[in-house]
């Protein structure tokens, strides 16, 4: 079984899996980091997004071996230390309803604004377009973003 | 969860490295790149290899630059180094423009162009942008090089002239030497991620020298020559576009599928070839896009 | 009365933190340790088939295999409302991926591996995919037994058929009623399936432990409707009700589709079987698709007619629901729509027809609207097109016919108080339906308006009821304990709000605590958007009883007179003696100590029950008049500005106004909540979702990557929520539910739209760009 080390929320984390171990499974049932979720298994929801080197994937769509030496952060090391603007906000809003797809939002939305801090709504509304969410109609996301992006760095 | 097959994985550090290792498993070896596509083959059982070969670890394959008058796109260029690329933005439009349709921002980061054009799915976005271009195809194995142009790669749905002992490295592409414009226009069910229904690449020269491509109306994406042969030499006016639109026909074979009706797909093909041709033909005299 | 302090605030929700950190943990989330089995699915092929042999010893020797389970092993029948349904499937099966068999191993993948070895021999029988071909006399029969089949008094199945039940309602004379009418329009509506799509999919884990108590937990919105019916359908091995335990943590999303019980059936069952270990299944999204409950189909005839003047006269509504392989649930739908499909209208004749057939697709159950939304295209599409045959405003039109308090209702009982009037003037107002018709700049692009208003009633049984207690700590603060679930809306905050205008404590004090069928009261069921309503007031009795043990001990240990005291920022305070004060933390667990050292009093736990007390089913079956089967209706009207490319057919909502009476709304902001996304799952169904089947009976988009459910890119440019407040007089604080409401109207008023904007009516879901841009071609060449 091959080892592979990693950078996973800031701590040096060593696991022995498969090759064909997807990340997304090695992150949850080996590692008990549980805030990326599945919800379609190919790529089109969104819900296990995680930091790779600061950009948002897909964890169902990459095999745990090739983040070795890599760096990931899920929502767990995001939530390490005072809440973000970005999660305040998202409070703020009353944003979520399930909060089932809210780890991959806040990733994806963490992302976006790292990336581009003042963005338009349009901007904000094409950035989180691959992450389906089911009860709010968007809307109070969409807001919580850009009252985030109003407030300055989001890590 | 699905159940994957098992395999060993490599990660070359090197494209010779990569060659001798795909050499090694002859046949039995799959290329890993952005894996958004194989990945799920995978999972589905489309696909079952003894070897996965990483690319990323190969520097020179991430890069984006001009070798003397060409663009070099490398096999682990993804859509996002293209749409960030202020050098496609600028010189190559079409590209980008076609880059901001596939899927969404986290597949875009680990999803490359290569690997779309080797997937070779009758909607693959990248395909009319690069056949509008004339690009090329760089395949090398442990024995040389070979370029293949992009009108000769898809042979069929998810079949492309690639040999088993070959890796594409990446795609080339001349650098338009006369004034042009261009856009890719797609259809999809709705404003978020979707795969085209139907797509079209349209490049016009100032010269009146058009190229034009599909995707998704056909088995594969392909070139219109017959259009292109009517446009070409002609100043855009309504009836030429009128007759052209008929000549279209000729040039296209699209299903009814679950994602969309033949009968729509050719109404649309028409529709999003007359609008494109205008916003083409409006881009090339420097106005706004109409 | 004081001003309310915490209801009817936009309080934050209390599980805000939970939900933004990550640290809200789904089933899937909750570790097992290494006795955890995985249980993989063997489904069938076929969608109508007799059972041969199921060939399971290859797949019993691969390693890691535990045990491979067949329907032989669980001979048990189950349903919510009527029990036509098995564990496995017995001798034969009804449905692409139904289930067959289960390979129970010690990881998924050696599950996986061996679930492909199983060997099932199928004898296939011609399969009926359409309930119109399932309707007719020479029919395959689906359930041949259905004679056979026990169910609530309130359905009639009809034995040697397809018909599930049969809801008729009379009122009036509907012969007379179109002899008056001076316009009679008859038309055919089509609505599809539809899937609720929550983006956590179903899965459920079971235990049973050495000492023989099962433990489920499971993501549902149901803990006590699955207690009762694990213990019914496996009653054979002795299980008492106190012996089983469901515990459900925070649920991905319901929209009904995690409502009753459907997969948790089989970890159930399995762990029974498989004592001291925990057995999980894990819905895949294609499961998710084709076996839950999908949303049922129908066909539905509408005859109307009406006076010059605009009185409605008579309303003929016959249903045919693509009801599925198995109704247990959805036959409820049925029948729930069969008692309220006039919509929210005065009709003094009335004959409604809602017929639930089987057929071989995936069951029909319930999804948010509950057929409401089903009738509500065809109804709010023929009420527009009716106006414009008379001649009349088809807003107006609607006010004419609007239903009022007291009015009588189709089966006979009273309209309750209700601001439908109110909703349509508000939602008229903000939408400038008056104004005329809006011209696009773009001459490609047309924009038309569409209107349409709604109703519907929790469908419950007469007798559902729900429960809660109440319990301080020592500092004051609360934990309530309750079963309802908060499956997104945000029933645990709207408990705690409740909870705290009784008592005086801001609602960030309050935990409320997700169901767990040993320690929480009982609730009948998280659906029918009722738990605002009917938990509501059981928690609010029990703040009152709180309040009043806490009222009796000041009096005891004070002599103040109950009357003279109350409760203000967690203390104790006096309106005849201002300079008294007591902290309810000094007291509520340990007591007040008086003169001579004693200690008065003890922990002051609430608690409170609520069952609507005037509700019945009893009524006569050709007719539907004598009970009360409904406990109220809520109502709203929404409008819709939408921008229709005349090329393309793609359309862009410009903007939508809702205003839904919530009676009070308890949080604001939540209702608001609620109005966004039900719309938007509503405008899904119309512009963008669309389950295909092939003529075998198998899905063929069971993804999102064909079945298109709405991005961020796909919402309308503005959405004005407007809340209405008539109160309700049975409410916690006069409020009703709004939960499904807010995607009724969204179908018709898509459908009205277009015609305003297009002149052409498209009759049948979903509207696509597509089919809009066909029509559009279809129109110009006639």
């Amino acid at each position: 079984m091959p080892e592979i080390q990693f950078t996973l929320n800031g701590e040096r984390r060593t696991v022995n899996i498969e090759a064909n171990d997807i990340l997304l499974d090695v992150l949850r049932d080996k590692l008990g980091i549980k805030s990326p979720k599945c919800g379609c298994d190919r790529g089109d929801c969104g819900a296990c997004a995680v930091l790779l080197n600061g950009k948002s994937v897909r964890s169902c769509l990459i095999f745990a071996i090739e983040v070795n030496e890599q760096e990931i952060t899920t929502l767990e090391g995001i939530s390490k230390n005072e809440l973000s603007p970005l999660q305040q906000a998202f409070i703020n809003n009353n944003s979520f309803q399930c909060g089932y797809c809210a780890p991959g939002i806040i990733i994806t939305a963490t992302e976006l604004l790292n990336k581009n801090p003042h963005p338009t709504r349009e901007e904000v509304k094409e950035n989180l377009s691959g992450n389906l969410c089911r009860c709010t109609g968007y809307i109070p996301i969409i807001e919580a973003v850009l009252e985030a992006s109003k407030r300055g760095k989001n890590e | 969860m699905p159940v994957i097959q098992g395999f060993e994985y490599f990660k070359p550090k090197t494209l010779n490295e990569a060659l001798h290792l795909l050499s090694n498993n002859r046949g039995q070896a799959s290329i890993l790149a952005g894996g958004t596509d194989i990945v799920v083959q995978f999972k589905e059982d489309l696909i079952t290899s003894k070897a996965l070969i990483d690319i990323k670890g190969i520097t020179e394959l991430s890069k984006i630059e001009i070798k003397e008058d060409k663009l070099f796109i490398g096999a682990c260029v993804t859509f996002t180094d293209l749409i960030e690329s202020e050098l496609i933005k600028n010189k190559f439009p079409i590209i980008w423009e076609a880059s901001k349709t596939v899927g969404s921002v986290g597949i875009r980061n680990r999803a490359t162009m290569v690997g779309n054009i080797c997937s070779a799915v009758p909607s693959a976005d990248s395909a009319p942008a690069l056949l509008v271009y004339e690009a090329l195809v760089i395949l090398k194995n442990k024995d040389g090089e070979r370029l293949v142009p992009i009108s000769d790669w898809f042979i069929a749905p998810k079949k492309t002239g690639i040999q088993k002992d070959e890796i594409v490295v990446g795609i080339l592409i001349h650098i338009p030497k006369k004034k042009y414009a261009c856009c890719y226009e797609k259809l999809s069910r709705y404003e978020g991620e979707d795969l085209a229904q139907a797509g079209i690449g349209i490049l016009a020269f100032e010269d009146h020298y058009y190229r034009i491509a599909f995707c998704a109306v056909g088995p594969i994406p392909t070139r219109a020559p017959k259009l292109e042969q009517f446009l070409n030499g002609k100043k855009i006016t309504s009836p030429i576009i009128e007759e052209a639109k008929k000549i279209l026909l000729e040039e296209i074979t699209p299903i009814t599928d679950i994602r969309s009706s033949r009968k729509y797909r050719i109404h649309m093909v028409k529709l999003m070839f007359e609008r494109g041709l205008k916003k083409v033909i409006s881009r090339l005299e420097g106005g706004k896009d109409a | 009365m004081n001003k309310l302090k915490y209801v009817g605030h936009p309080v934050t929700r209390i599980d805000s933190l939970e939900k933004v950190t990550g640290s809200a943990q789904f089933v899937d989330d909750i570790d097992f340790g290494p006795n955890l089995l995985y249980a993989e699915i063997i489904e069938s092929t076929f969608a109508h088939a007799i059972i041969k042999n199921i060939e399971t010893s290859s797949a019993e020797r691969v390693p890691d295999v535990v045990k491979v389970f067949t329907g032989k092993d669980f001979p048990y029948k189950f349903g919510l409302y009527m029990k036509d349904r098995f564990i496995f499937a017995q001798d034969r099966v009804r449905f692409i991926g139904e289930q067959v068999a289960a390979v129970v191993a010690r990881n998924p993948k050696a599950a996986k591996i061996a679930a492909k070895l199983v060997k099932v021999e199928y004898e296939p029988l011609p399969e009926v995919l359409d309930q119109m071909e399932a309707l007719k006399e020479d029919s395959i029969l689906i359930h041949p037994d259905l004679g056979d089949y026990p169910h609530v008094p309130w359905f009639f199945p009809k034995a040697n058929t397809n018909v599930a039940h049969w809801r008729k309602t009379r009122r009036g004379n509907i012969e007379k009623g179109f002899e008056e009418a001076d316009v009679i329009l008859e038309d055919t509506y089509t609505v599809p399936r539809y899937s609720h799509c929550a983006i956590e999919t179903h899965v459920a884990v079971g235990k049973f432990d050495y000492s023989g108590r099962l433990t489920v937990w499971a993501s549902s919105q149901s803990p006590n409707v699955q207690r009762n019916l694990f213990s019914e359908a496996l009653s054979p091995l002795g299980l008492s009700h106190k012996d089983i335990r469901v515990i459900t943590p925070h649920v991905g999303g319901g929209f009904g589709g995690k409502a009753g019980v459907t997969m948790e059936i089989m970890v159930a069952a399995i762990a029974t079987k498989l004592k001291g270990n925990s057995v999980k299944i894990r819905w895949t999204r294609e499961q998710e698709f084709y076996n839950t409950y999908q949303r049922l189909g129908v066909i539905a005839k509408i005859t109307l007619g009406a006076k010059k003047d605009g009185t409605i006269t008579a309303l003929d509504h016959k249903l045919y629901w693509d009801a599925g392989a198995y109704v247990e649930y959805g036959a409820n739908v049925v029948n729930a729509v069969g008692l309220s499909a006039t919509g929210p209208y005065r009709i003094a004749n009335i004959s409604i027809d809602s017929a639930c057939v089987y057929t071989n697709l995936p069951p029909g159950g319930p999804y948010r609207g509950f057929g409401y939304s089903e009738f509500l295209f065809g109804l709010e599409s023929h009420i527009d097109r009716v106006a414009k045959k008379l001649g009349i405003e088809p807003v107006l039109f609607r006010r004419i016919n609007a239903i009022k308090e007291g009015d009588t209702l189709a089966y006979g009982a009273k309209m309750n108080a209700n601001g439908l009037l109110q909703a349509i003037e508000k939602v008229s107002k903000e939408i400038k339906w008056y104004e005329g018709k809006i011209e696009s700049e773009d001459p490609v692009k047309v924009i038309g308006k569409g209107f349409s208003i709604f109703w519907k009633a929790p469908a419950m049984p007469p007798n559902a009821s729900s429960s809660a207690f109440l319990k301080f700590n020592e500092d004051a603060s609360i934990n309530i304990l309750v079963s309802g679930m908060d499956i997104g809306q945000g029933y645990l905050t709207v408990m705690a709000q409740i909870a705290a205008e009784i008592l005086s404590i801001p609602p960030s004090r309050i935990r409320v605590e997700r169901p767990d069928t040993d320690r929480n009261p009982y609730e009948w069921q998280t659906v029918a958007s009722h738990v605002t309503w009917s938990c509501g007031n059981a928690v609010k009795k029990a703040a009152l009883d709180a309040r009043e043990q806490i009222y009796d001990l000041i009096e005891r240990t004070h002599y103040l007179d109950r009357d003279t005291i109350y409760l203000e920022d967690e203390k104790v305070k006096s309106r005849t003696k201002p300079d008294f004060e007591l902290a309810l933390k000094d007291f509520v667990i340990n007591g007040i100590q008086v003169e001579d050292g004693t200690f008065k009093g003890g922990p002051i736990t609430g608690r409170g029950t609520f069952m609507p007390e005037f509700t019945s089913t009893d009524a006569d079956p050709e007719t539907s008049q004598g009970g009360h089967p409904n406990v109220h209706y809520t109502v709203g009207a929404a409008a819709v500005i939408l921008q229709i490319d005349k090329e393309t057919g793609k359309m862009k909502v410009l903007k939508v106004v809702e205003a839904v009476d919530a009676g009070k709304a308890i949080n604001p902001d939540l209702v608001k909540g609620q109005v966004t996304g039900g719309l938007m799952q509503g405008l899904a169904t119309v512009l963008y979702e669309d389950m295909r089947f092939d003529n075998k009976g198998k899905m063929l988009n069971p993804n999102f990557t064909d079945y298109k459910i709405p991005t961020s890119m796909d919402i309308p440019d503005e959405i004005v929520p407007i809340i209405i407040e008539v109160p309700q007089p049975d409410g916690p604080f006069g409020a009703r539910g709004i939960g499904e409401h807010t995607m009724l109207p969204a179908a018709p008023m898509i459908a009205n739209a277009i015609e305003d904007a297009l002149g052409i009516r498209i009759k049948s879901m979903p509207i696509t760009a597509e089919k809009v841009a066909l029509a559009i071609l279809k129109k110009g060449e006639k």
